[in-house]
């Protein structure tokens, strides 16, 4: 039983001891949940430890057990610079979740809270397995919690919006099963590790129309997770409906499982698929930056601005990936954790607003940073780390994601960057409808200023923005290293670009527009 | 040297403020406020001393801010001689408006916001300027940006103040977007963004070789300076921005931030001047800002927005220096600006001040005697903006002007104009309000020690602030520009004939103007109304985006295309559902039937396969 | 070779399950006569499922002895036992859950548990059986006993119709099975299906094997009907519905699955020979079972027929199975044939308990709430249900996982995407199901709900147990399956 297990399996041991507890005594399920939550999270710090001392492309705290014989599934997770950090995200969250629906929650407190703990289980299990398999159930696994959690405590149209969520993530993951078990008669094994050797080898090989068709295959499961347009659509409304909890969990880890996935089995198992298609996929990606920023600007309701909003910032991580350069793949994995703190405060204050107005119409509210200036000002933070201001945890990703794209491919980098123009007015034009403006009467009266379980709530989030904005070395390197390694198989030579430069004098080097047939011949060649 | 401490500490005292200002009495914040930017002051006093005379760069590196791959950028601050002056500028004149500002903001509410948010610009303006690299400049840039956005909008009850403070965010994150660009670029082209490479690389490549991709790098920077210096086609905002308290826009709008364009541009110099075509775009965009804006100062009557429009005419002035080639001109008229601008807003504060909040000019007149101070320094003010001989204004104006004629006589003509409407529209707004009778209400007074003795310290430096010899400070970076005593005593001329006319109009002849207004008509009413510029956006750029997305994008694509789709196939499904719940007749014989038929088919489909084989 | 009437030790061992089981049924129809009261017929169900339990113990033993008898009619290997052991078991929970159910409608007498004993027998000579006619006379002796079970409430007129409909359409169907048997008996001279297979893979004319097709074209049509598989389905939601709860239960369970066994048999063996020409009119009618089962669900409201449909569906993805013909296929439909079991029977029993006397409540909106009233059955349902979606760690998931599997190793790579896309329309239904329970507010029927049986309970913690198993630690069942998937020694 390794550290990671634990941090896998305990989420689920404290499930199964809150669905043992006695139902009607509501604040031993809250404490123990939050206690459980808590003590989960300070055992995963230790996790942080071994990955930064682990060599550059190997798994840190690597369990490789035989799980079934026939096919070969193995129990097989660890840990890199990348999947660390999300399940550090998790754990995180996951806590500050139970404690935002301390009150807010006042139905089945005992599923709830169960319910949670299982959407942990499974969150955390997604980033650890290294075994298609197992990252399968897990995937899965975190679906019926989510569903139950928007279905039971969400707002007035969550039935709708909790089978539409089952159903999109339901029907993508049906063709990414099929594509696994392609890969399984082809490979022989689900085992992550031995595909990706096996087919940098060679001893795997899969005609160009076969890759791309598994790349499609898996492809489409995630980019329904991320979400990318034009297959958003069920986001806003999860979003809306869900709780707080729900839609905190939701916003910034469940859409990471895709971008995740994207960036862990689509790109280096099938690296000329992924090459191809990088130009539609990449089109695809602005539409959603833009797309998603300007209809996020005419939402009259909260939640549903801020869910598209992560449609338009999830589109900077997934054309991050599909430009294939270092500082692109960084920028995405550090754009990942970024959205989830930043955008999973926006709807934990949110939240906040919610429980004292009951209501996420931004009309119902107005002056709000009169009566709670606290409250504003935290909002105003992480509204400012949201829209990418420099010192706070946004801009590093989007920088980082823009100048490597700009490196493989400028052209995109310049509409990539109106998001950034956009997310501004979208942001400001909510702030100061929400919060600034004369506080009628009626909302002074329920507008207290946060109290001590909120600040408990936002204060390390914001922190967190801030440490992520201006010390990246606490958390960058990892990412880099892991991410050098995946880059591998797709290639590292945009890298020459910059590293030659400094010295270089003479022509400007703008790189061709990449061609269908100069990218194979590129393949070619590095074959 | 400890470079930090310069920006650390208004910093703190922004988290002293911030964090407990709602608790402590207005002396702790007096003290936090004034006193952290007095500290940066003296700090930045020790520093220059310690490091003149300053032959070469002094660099200090911290740590590393991000690393990836081949990137690498550090938190790095450095001291040049252009560094110096602009550190000088910011902490001195921050420093006099800090104090100021205690007086000002005395009986406003949230007091310690204010300060926190000053302190907070404070530090942000001087990591712009210690920055040695395009990101960390870019860190100061949009903190500045936020800081305007955040006091703007102080009144943040009043929906016109907030509004303003968006639009001034909005127009600046265009602007930041071509910067942004331009980093981008930069690094893909030199590998790096610390600026000694940078140049250093810059200054190697050979011309066909650079042409192309520097004329795109320094446009794209151009934007980013339109935005940040309120310059054709992005000034728009820097009007509104007035909306915020007067010491806001003495020190941000008018002494320091919008001024960071000017300075971005000195400091890429290397770049610009690889690129004439930009050289010229940004002289050109200079000299038509200030014409422009300065036609509109004529016709004001609230007192801060014809400064304003005077700001963004003066700006206009600094980039044709810069444009034309006299980087060194450019900030020289950056620092005599800061004086005299600073002092002509909080002037206009003090007045503001005395007579409780009014602004509109034609609501005042014959102050003089009710506020000397006020009306004498801003009178020096007023002098050193219309370029009167050995004013600071006559040196710095003269010295672009001179490099403008260099580079084409049109320009200067054009700029010479340009002064004369400067002087005349100053004059004009300061015989509106301190000669012939009072017009108001109020009951006008002069302003507290700690106001007014700002505006004199300002007063003098406007006067003789011209005599510090910049351009020749500045030789070792920036090429000298000739002298030409006589363009610059027409100008001068030029300048002087404006006052004059304002005193005609205003003075002697009283109606004259309206008269005037009256006989242009049309025009008057176009100038009155600023060209009817922000109406252009808004029904050009604004409503067609809002409404785009919401009918269009949201109802149109989202809703009806993409969710019609997918519940349209749902209810599609449901729909073969209860085709195929018909065969379910209940009646047995059918569903004999259905067995028969279902085997013949059967058969045949054999008998056929069977055949085929 | 010298046929040898005289059976040895061997031969009755081998039918040792079947034969007590009919002994059992028999003592049981004869005692009822001489035991009047109520309460003492409760003793038949527990006599029942003694007889039940020793004929497990019985079938597990005989196969510790596995090979031919009675002259190569039967054949215990391991895929006889696997399925004999599941009938039984099938039998078994049956059993638990409908003794409740009887005292409900106070319709206890020992015809029941005859006929249950009755027609499990005749599943496991289907299961055992090795030749044609062997497979015929099981399949009639379990069938009869299942007709009279749907009707088994004399006044009620649902029952009557479907037993009426099972009937007539059931023997439809078994007459064209019974003339597939005697076109290939005239084109090999032969009902052994070893026998017919050497005959077919000799290299004979092309004529014997369009008529050999065509043999198995009218068998697959007898057999097609058993299983409920497009275009003969069209039979399975009136008798579901119409049929008791727990007779449904057992209906779709158990004879299901044997009828697939020797579905599996017959063609993987006696027809292996001509895989070619059963093959595509397999996959299409898979496909076309699967499309109707899950679209016809959609607009269910009642909950029977609801199961019914996905009964139907779920038949679908086994013909996958058999259409992928090879190793792997087969393994995997008996893998996906037990864990269906369990999960359906889970449900069913659920639907038994809920329903009440006379089946008051059956329809969807019914289960309003539940969730929040009766926590541990629904709990338990939800369990069943999501199987039944193919959710990962339940049985259902690694069925459906495997038998997809099997697809793609037969380059039906397209039939498994379609198979896949339908489990994800499919998915659609049952969570209306767990929708109503959990996110709809309890309603009278809900709020009337009675405490469980003991029974139904049994069943259910069982069934859940296993499907849970199934899904967590498949290996247990799925090595025995793949062990005994090789049906051609």
């Amino acid at each position: 039983m390794t550290l990671l297990s634990a941090v896998i399996f305990l989420p689920l041991l404290a499930f199964l001891i809150v669905m043992a507890l006695p139902k009607e005594n509501h604040n031993a399920i809250r404490m123990f949940s939050l206690i459980a939550s808590i003590a989960i999270f300070i055992i995963s710090l230790g996790l942080i430890g071994p990955v930064f001392s682990a060599t550059p492309g190997k798994f840190a705290i690597e369990t490789n057990q035989s799980w079934i014989q026939t096919p070969a599934i193995d129990y097989h997770i660890g840990l890199d610079g990348i999947s660390l950090w999300l399940v550090m995200l998790s754990t995180l969250l996951t806590p500050l979740c139970v404690l935002v629906s301390w009150k807010s929650i006042d139905k089945h407190i005992k599923q709830f809270f169960a319910f949670l703990l299982l959407l942990e289980f499974g969150l955390v299990g997604v980033f650890c397995a290294l075994d298609l398999f197992l990252f399968f159930v897990f995937w899965e696994v975190s679906l019926v919690p989510m569903y139950f959690l928007i279905g039971i405590w969400g707002h007035d149209r969550r039935i709708y919006s909790a089978v539409k969520f089952f159903l999109y993530t339901m029907a993508g993951s049906a063709l990414m099963l099929i594509a696994m078990l392609y890969l399984y008669n082809q490979a022989g094994t689900f085992d992550y590790t031995r595909i990706l050797a096996g087919s940098q080898s060679g001893a795997i090989g899969l005609s160009s129309s076969e890759q791309l068709y598994l790349f499609l295959g898996f492809f489409i499961a995630f980019a329904i997770k991320v979400p990318l347009f034009p297959l958003h659509t069920w986001l806003p409304d999860a979003h809306v409906e869900a709780p707080t909890a729900g839609s905190v969990m939701l916003a910034s880890v469940m859409l990471k499982m895709g971008t995740y996935g994207l960036l862990r089995f689509c790109v280096p198992l099938f690296p000329n698929a992924a090459r191809q298609s990088a130009g539609w996929i990449a089109i695809l990606a602005i539409i959603g930056i833009v797309y998603g920023a300007l209809v996020a600007m005419v939402q009259p309701n909260m939640k549903k601005l801020v869910a598209y909003s992560s449609v338009s910032h999830l589109g900077f991580v997934v054309l991050g990936i599909f430009s294939f350069t270092q500082q692109s793949f960084d920028g995405a994995v550090y754009q990942m954790l970024a959205h989830g703190i930043s955008t999973g405060a926006l709807f934990l204050i949110v939240g906040f607003l919610y429980e004292r107005r009951h209501s996420l119409d931004i009309s119902a509210y107005g002056g709000v940073a009169t009566p709670a200036p606290w409250l504003s000002t935290a909002f105003m933070i992480t509204m400012l780390a949201s829209i990418g201001l420099p010192m706070l945890c946004n801009f590093i990703g989007e920088y980082l994601v823009l100048q490597g794209t700009s490196l493989a491919y400028f052209r995109w980098t310049v509409f990539a960057a109106l998001g950034s123009i956009l997310a501004a007015c979208y942001m400001l034009w909510l702030y100061q409808r929400a919060f600034f403006g004369q506080a009628s009467e009626d909302l002074t009266h329920h507008m207290p200023d946060l109290n001590a379980r909120e600040y408990a709530i936002i204060v390390p989030l914001i922190l967190l923005m801030l440490w992520m904005g201006t010390y990246t070395q606490s958390f960058l390197p990892p990412i880099s290293a892991s991410n050098a390694v995946l880059l591998g198989p797709i290639d590292a030579r945009r890298e020459i670009h910059v590293r030659a430069a400094p010295a270089h004098i003479g022509p400007p080097q703008i790189s061709p527009p990449r061609t269908l047939a100069g990218l194979n011949q590129e393949l070619n060649n590095a074959r | 040297m400890n470079l930090w401490l310069i920006p650390i500490f208004p910093l703190l005292g922004f988290l002293a403020n911030g964090l407990f200002g709602r608790r402590t009495p207005k002396a702790l914040i007096n003290t936090f406020a004034v006193g952290s930017v007095a500290l940066s002051f003296a700090w930045v006093l020790k520093t220059l001393l310690a490091l003149s005379p300053m032959e070469t760069k002094y660099i200090e590196h911290y740590f590393t801010w991000i690393q990836s791959g081949m990137l690498n950028i550090g938190v790095d601050f450095a001291v040049d001689r252009l560094t110096a002056i602009m550190l000088m500028i910011v902490t001195g004149v921050g420093l006099l408006i800090h104090i100021y500002a205690v007086g000002y903001m005395e009986h406003e509410g949230g007091y310690y916001r204010f300060f926190a948010y000053l302190n907070l610009f404070m530090f942000f303006m001087l990591v712009l300027v210690l920055a040695q690299n395009y990101l960390l400049l870019f860190v100061g840039w949009e903190g500045v940006g936020l800081c305007s956005y955040l006091l703007i909008g102080f009144y943040f009850t009043e929906q016109f103040a907030t509004t303003a403070g968006n639009k001034a965010f909005i127009v600046n994150r265009i602007g930041d977007f071509g910067f942004m660009l331009a980093v981008f670029l930069i690094l893909r082209q030199f590998g790096t963004l610390d600026f000694s490479q940078v140049f250093d690389a810059a200054k190697g490549m050979p011309a066909e070789a650079s042409a192309g991709i520097l004329t795109t790098i320094t446009l794209l920077l151009l934007v980013g300076a339109t935005g940040k210096s309120a310059q054709i086609p992005l000034y728009v905002w820097l009007p509104d921005a007035m909306a915020g308290p007067t010491p806001v826009s003495a020190l941000i709008h008018a002494a320091t931030m919008v001024t960071a364009g000017v300075y971005m541009t000195a400091r890429s110099a290397a770049l610009f001047t690889k690129a004439p075509i930009s050289m010229d775009t940004v002289a050109v965009i200079g000299l038509a800002t200030a014409f422009f804006a300065a036609t509109i100062g004529l016709a004001q009557m609230d007192i801060k927005k014809v400064f304003a429009y005077s700001t963004v005419s003066q700006l206009g002035y600094m980039f044709l220096g810069v444009g034309v080639g006299a980087f060194s001109a450019g900030i020289f008229h950056l620092m005599t600006h800061a004086f005299f601008k600073a002092l002509l807003f909080l002037g206009a504060g003090a007045v503001i001040h005395g007579l409780h909040g009014e602004q509109d000019l034609r609501q005042m007149g014959g102050l003089f005697s009710h506020m000397k101070i006020t009306a004498i320094t801003l009178f020096c003010a007023s002098l050193a903006i219309s370029g009167f001989p050995f004013t600071s204004g006559f040196f710095s104006k003269d010295a672009i002007l001179v490099a403008a004629y260099e580079r084409a006589p049109w320009m200067y003509w054009v700029g010479v104009l340009t002064a004369g409407m400067t002087a005349f529209y100053v004059f004009r707004a300061w015989f509106m309000a301190f000669t012939g009778e009072y017009r108001g209400h109020a009951h006008p007074h002069e302003s507290p020690l700690v106001m007014t003795g700002p505006l004199m310290i300002l007063a003098v430096l406007s006067l003789v602030g011209g005599f510090i010899n910049l351009p020749h400070f500045l030789e070792p970076m920036f090429a000298e520009k000739a002298e030409n005593q006589s363009l610059a005593w027409l100008s001068a001329g030029v300048g002087i004939a404006g006052i004059l006319l304002a005193y005609l109009f205003y003075v002697a002849k009283r109606g004259l103007a309206d008269s005037f207004a009256r006989a242009m008509g049309g025009l008057y009413t176009l100038v009155v109304n600023k060209y009817f510029v922000d109406e252009a956006y808004d029904a050009g750029v604004v409503e067609p985006l809002i409404e785009g997305s919401r009918t269009v994008l949201w109802r149109g694509v989202d809703a009806g295309l993409i969710d019609g789709a997918v519940n349209g196939v749902g209810r599609r499904s449901r729909g073969v559902g209860s085709i195929l719940r018909l065969i379910q007749s209940g009646n047995i014989r059918s569903y004999a039937a259905w067995v028969v038929l279902g085997s013949i088919i059967l058969l045949i489909a054999v008998g056929f396969a069977g055949a085929l084989r | 070779m010298p046929v040898n009437f005289i059976p040895t030790a061997t031969d009755y061992l081998r039918i040792l399950p079947e034969i007590i089981m009919t002994v059992a049924g028999t003592l049981i129809m004869l005692i009822e006569g001489w035991l009047g009261s109520e309460k003492k017929k409760t003793n038949l169900s527990v006599l029942t499922f003694i007889a039940f339990a020793a004929a497990l113990v019985a079938a597990v033993v005989a196969n510790g002895s596995p090979g031919l008898s009675y002259s190569n009619m039967f054949i215990v290997d391991g895929f006889a036992t696997f399925f004999r052991v599941l009938v039984i078991v099938v039998g078994i929970l049956s059993l638990f859950s409908a003794t409740q159910y009887l005292k409900r409608e106070h319709a206890e007498s020992s015809e029941y548990y005859a006929l249950l004993l009755f027609s499990v027998t005749g599943q496991c000579i289907m299961a055992t059986a090795n030749e044609l006619i062997m497979i015929f006379i099981g399949l009639e002796i379990s069938s009869i006993a299942t007709y009279i079970l749907a009707g088994y409430l004399r006044d009620d007129k649902r029952n009557n119709e479907a037993a009426l409909k099972y009937f007539l359409l059931g023997s439809f169907a078994t007459a064209f099975l019974l003339y597939g048997i005697a076109w290939i008996y005239g084109t090999t001279g032969s009902t052994n299906l070893d026998t017919i297979r050497i005959a077919l893979s000799t290299p004979g004319s092309g004529r014997s094997a369009i008529l050999a097709g065509t043999s198995a074209a009218l068998m697959f049509v007898g057999f097609a009907f058993k299983v409920s598989a497009a275009p003969f389905q069209i039979w399975a939601p009136d008798v579901y519905q119409g049929a008791p709860a727990p007779v449904t239960l057992f209906m779709s369970a158990g004879p299901k699955a044997v009828a697939f066994a020797v579905f599996l048999r017959v063609f993987m063996t006696a027809f292996a020979p001509i895989t070619n020409r059963w093959e595509p009119f397999v996959w299409s009618s898979a496909l076309l079972t699967m499309i109707v089962g899950n679209f016809a669900a959609l607009m269910q409201t009642n909950i029977k027929r609801l199961l019914a449909y996905s009964s139907i569906a779920h038949a679908g993805y086994v013909m996958v199975a058999i259409a992928a013909h090879n190793q792997i296929g087969i393994a995997a439909a008996m893998f996906y044939l037990a864990a269906y079991a369990l999960m359906n029977i889970g449900a069913f029993a659920v639907i038994t308990h809920f329903s009440r006397q006379g089946e008051k409540f059956v329809n969807i909106e019914d289960l309003a709430g539940l969730g929040w009233k009766q926590p541990v059955t629904a709990g338990l349902f939800a369990i069943f249900l999501l199987s039944l979606i193919g959710v990962p760690l339940t049985g259902g998931f690694f069925g459906k996982f495997y038998i997809f599997r099997a697809a793609i190793d037969a380059n039906l790579v397209w039939l498994a995407v379609l198979g896949m896309l339908n489990s994800a329309v499919a998915a659609y239904y049952y969570l209306r199901v767990l929708v109503v329970m959990y996110m709809n507010e309890p309603g009278e029927a809900t709020l009337s709900v009675q405490p469980v049986s003991a029974g139904i309970r049994a069943t259910l913690w069982l069934t859940a147990a296993g499907t849970l198993v199934l899904g967590i630690f498949p290996s247990v069942l799925l090595n025995f399956a793949n062990s005994s998937s090789v049906l051609v020694k």
